[in-house]
């Protein structure tokens, strides 16, 4: 069965970009473009994995990771950390609030390909 | 003067009739500067020097005869009788109104500060009072300008306490606002980056159909272009960061050996793209106290600077030394070298070394200045020996771990 991935981002070419790298891997997507529509998609189906953006408008990342980790059926999915900031220990920060991976931006196909496929388990 | 004028001839018509004894102590009282009346136990003046008109303004004819009070300030004649009356029950010397602010008034009702001495005088005459008066105008005027230079200058250090504390407050506030600032310039300028990055190394994966060689060229370029912009934000951020105090090391002990692998692992495809041999000469195999990642930094940027400078079939070579409590580590190259007169300015923002940069350009310009600076903040130093076309040799401490054997 083709896994799904909900991909979080208020950008529009960086969703395209996303989706297009991870389409061609065989991953079905699902997007939204803030905290809000996140937890709407959410609430009607259960992807295997969310690319979250932290700077999204409404609700930001850490806000939408808090509402998954309090809903007992989302709270083992996989979250995982997408940000610009790439400020020193940003990756710490957002480990340390339950995010389950951190891509940096700019983060390229190969990069991108290898982490989805090491956080769903699929890596050899 | 004319007050002084009917005895400003030295007394002549006083003098008769004086015994010598008599002229001799009137002499010493016409000589003391202070003023001296004795009045009777009326109030009425019987005696006093020539100070005394000089002081309060009457001629020794209207002053003679005349109530003392009269010298008194207006507002404080009425006490003053109660107190001349209880000074005569109670005669003895001592100051008039110690511990009090006294004043006397002028024959034109001006008043002046003055300090009184009061001395009981038996005489056949009955009780009469010396008062021995001292204009202090001059005194308290001193001391009202000390007074009034110490208030101002009381003042202008609680003005400049209150602008260093408002700059202090302000710097602050610029500091946190401009590391906002950082924080959010890094974030808007890679967005956009992100996008062009990964859409061309898309496009050079040719999964969206083959490229043809001018295609692949172009792109390339994009892509080389715009990881430099990225290389050029990151660093702009590190050096902005420091600059504002805001990069905090974080210390940690960890073997210095296996850190210096791991950057020259990170590095070898550069050395081998221009078949440069990069060779380990690192015999420490002991713990630096510093931190790890800036240690990283620190010694990428050396290497790959050597790489860049260094033409192609060249030598770079990695040592370290420990000594005094550092850990001296030098990289050598048998590069194009840097000329005497420029050893000092290299270490500045976007210095590139005139013409010994020519072709090589794709340094931010940045990485020394860096370098230098994630080396002060350990507190060791940076410095190089080089002669131009002999090659260069970057040598920088770092600390050493306290327990870490000082001998190879």
């Amino acid at each position: 069965m083709m896994k799904r991935i909900l991909i979080v981002e208020d950008n529009a070419t960086s969703r395209e970009l996303l989706r297009t790298v991870l389409e061609k891997q065989g991953y079905t997507i699902l997007e939204a473009r803030d905290g809000e529509e996140a937890l709407q998609q959410l609430k009607q189906s259960t992807p295997d994995l969310v690319l979250l953006d932290i700077q999204i408008p409404i609700r930001d990342g850490y806000d939408v990771l808090k509402a998954i980790r309090g809903d007992e059926r989302l709270s083992n999915l996989p979250v995982v950390a997408l940000t610009a900031s790439a400020m020193r220990g940003d990756r710490e920060k957002a480990l340390a609030a339950g995010f389950t991976g951190y891509i940096a931006k700019p983060v390229g196909p190969t990069q991108l390909r290898d982490e989805v496929r090491r956080l769903l388990g699929e890596s050899n | 003067m004319a007050a002084n004028a009917p005895h400003s001839g030295p007394g002549q018509k006083v003098e008769q009739g004086l015994s010598s004894i008599e002229s001799r102590f009137r002499k010493l009282l016409e000589a003391a500067p202070d003023a001296i009346l004795e009045v009777d136990n009326e109030g009425r003046i019987v005696l006093i020097n020539e100070s005394a008109d000089r002081m309060f303004g009457y001629t020794r004819e209207e002053l003679l005869g005349l109530n003392v009070d009269q010298l008194v300030p207006a507002a404080m004649r009425k006490g003053h009788n109660r107190y001349r009356e209880s000074y005569t029950d109670h005669p003895k010397t001592r100051p008039m109104g110690s511990g009090l602010e006294l004043n006397a008034q002028r024959k034109d009702g001006s008043l002046f500060p003055v300090e009184i001495s009061l001395s009981p005088n038996w005489t056949q005459e009955g009780l009469r009072v010396i008062a021995i008066v001292r204009d202090i105008s001059e005194r308290k005027q001193a001391e009202n300008r000390i007074r009034a230079i110490q208030e101002q200058h009381t003042a202008e250090l609680a003005a400049k306490n209150a602008q260093l504390e408002a700059r202090n407050r302000e710097v602050e506030k610029a500091n946190r606002l401009k590391s906002e600032f950082l924080a959010s310039m890094s974030h808007e300028l890679r967005t956009p980056l992100h996008t062009v990055i990964g859409f061309s190394e898309l496009l050079a994966e040719e999964s969206e159909g083959a490229l043809n060689e001018k295609q692949k060229r172009f792109l390339s370029h994009i892509l080389q272009d715009s990881r430099h912009l990225l290389e050029l934000i990151n660093e702009i951020l590190d050096l902005s960061k420091i600059e504002a105090g805001r990069l905090e090391l974080q210390r940690e002990e960890f073997d210095f050996a296996a850190c210096a692998e791991e950057v020259l692992a990170a590095i070898r495809n550069q050395s081998e793209a221009k078949n440069i041999r990069l060779e380990n000469k690192n015999n420490f195999h002991g713990l630096l106290h510093a931190d790890r990642v800036r240690t990283k930094e620190i010694l990428y940027n050396l290497l790959s600077n050597a790489i860049k400078f260094t033409p192609e079939g060249g030598f770079v070579c990695l040592e370290a030394i420990p000594q005094n409590g550092y850990l001296e580590i030098s990289v050598s190259d048998t590069g194009i070298g840097i000329p005497a007169e420029e050893h000092d300015a290299i270490f500045e923002k976007f210095y590139q070394v005139g013409d010994t940069t020519r072709g090589v350009r794709e340094g931010t310009g940045l990485g020394l200045a860096i370098t230098r600076k994630l080396v002060e903040l350990h507190g060791g130093r940076i410095w190089l020996q080089s002669q131009k076309g002999q090659g260069t040799r970057f040598s920088v401490t770092l600390p050493l771990a306290k327990n870490t054997a000082q001998p190879n």
